[in-house]
């Protein structure tokens, strides 16, 4: 098993600075849902990660915790973080993206 | 290299893969695109074989973003890593002989113009230090000389990452590799000086911890490349695996190295500035009583 980035919604949404979104060196990896901190009565959307897509590197770890510091990104294995994003399950909108939650080790 | 040549062929829409209808319906390509909506759009750098956390990637992910025009660029390498992850993108590429890649690039931004006129095609070079400052120093350097129209970009790893470790000519005096183990002898060569002296209408340095800074850098060198003459950036893109730095600590490297001896510079000529000012509204570069006028 291995490590990839997992961004707590609830502290992300509170206030959206997109940090993680411009420094992770992956194309696609970690999206931003305009919708998703809302839904849940939180003032901005948040950022998500496309885990199939994430390399465990933690930059932006670092970034969120040091230059935003935020606190809203850990590193946890991928077989224990529950349902969450896949590139296959990411649908792009206008000005948005939206992931289909999904287990990561069984795809579905 | 058109907008056309990013749409489905008739009927073959439900046989394409979800990234290259992503890339079709919600790409960059003809939209104008900023740093700060990443996240939200399909970008024109796909998956690729670099290392988890390389800085270079991220430097080359921003540049793909940045381009004015996508559907309009042909990107040029050469060797090294870099080309690793600029061949993986929606965007032509071509790869040069090691070292050949300004060469290569004379002549395909000189046959774009006679081909498509007054349109503009992009050409941008990205290439290493070691293919750049060292392998393709001639070329590189002769390009400029001859005022061929396109952007240089260097992505400054300081090291031949590629192959083991050893010394490259922007490596910095006294620097310590895997295959230079007594230290580097010389110093780092001074290709900012040279770009301005072979006459180089737009010379930047930048490091990707301010993508946004990125993001101005490669607009204002690309569109200043279309009419005005050659542009260079060099680009602090350390490598972590020769380097030893932690992943996680890639961007702190890049904090410290910026304040240390990678300060952000900008050169621009008075008829680049003029260029940009005139014609893609730079208002920072508008005469200052213009400028002023302007405000009111």
């Amino acid at each position: 098993m291995y490590l990839v980035a997992n961004i707590d919604a609830g502290i992300c949404a509170a206030t959206s600075c997109k940090l993680c979104t411009q420094y992770c060196p992956e194309a696609n990896t970690i999206l931003y849902d305009n919708e998703m901190g809302r839904e849940q009565g939180l003032k901005y959307g948040s950022a998500y990660v496309a885990v199939d897509r994430c390399k465990g590197c933690a930059q932006c770890v670092w970034v969120c915790d040091n230059m935003a510091k935020h606190n809203a990104i850990k590193m946890e294995m991928i077989d224990q973080i529950g349902d969450t994003a896949l590139t296959e399950n990411v649908t792009y909108g206008e000005k948005t993206s939206r992931a289909v939650l999904a287990n990561p080790v069984r795809g579905q | 290299m058109s907008l056309d040549y990013v749409k489905f062929a008739p009927g073959f829409e439900k046989f394409m893969p979800k990234e290259y209808r992503d890339m079709v319906e919600h790409g960059p390509f003809g939209k104008k695109i900023t740093v700060s909506q990443v996240g939200t759009f399909k970008e024109i750098l796909e998956e690729h074989p670099m290392c988890a956390g390389c800085a270079m990637t991220l430097f080359i992910r921003l540049a793909m973003i940045a381009f004015p025009n996508p559907e309009d660029t042909i990107t040029v390498g050469t060797a090294g890593c870099g080309r690793l992850a600029i061949s993986q993108a929606a965007v032509p590429f071509v790869y040069g002989n090691y070292g050949d890649q300004n060469g290569v690039a004379s002549g395909l931004s000189r046959g774009l113009r006679l081909r498509f006129g007054d349109q503009p095609k992009d050409v941008v070079v990205m290439a290493g230090d070691g293919g750049m400052a060292d392998i393709g120093f001639a070329q590189t350097l002769h390009s400029w000389f001859r005022k061929e129209k396109f952007t240089t970009i260097m992505l400054d790893n300081e090291v031949y990452g590629n192959t083991g470790g050893q010394e490259s000519g922007m490596t910095n005096r006294n620097q310590v590799l895997k295959m230079a183990p007594l230290g580097k002898k010389f110093e780092k060569m001074d290709m900012l000086g040279m770009a301005k002296v072979a006459g180089c209408a737009y010379v930047a340095t930048v490091v990707p911890n301010n993508p946004r800074r990125v993001e101005s850098v490669i607009k204002k060198a690309v569109l200043v490349a279309r009419e005005i003459g050659p542009t260079y950036i060099q680009a602090y893109t350390s490598c972590n695996i020769e380097y030893a730095i932690p992943t996680d600590k890639v961007m702190e490297d890049a904090k410290t190295v910026e304040t240390d001896r990678y300060k952000f510079s900008e050169y621009i000529t008075d008829e680049a500035k003029e260029y940009l000012s005139q014609l893609y509204g730079y208002r920072e570069y508008l005469p200052k009583p213009a400028a002023k006028m302007e405000s009111k």
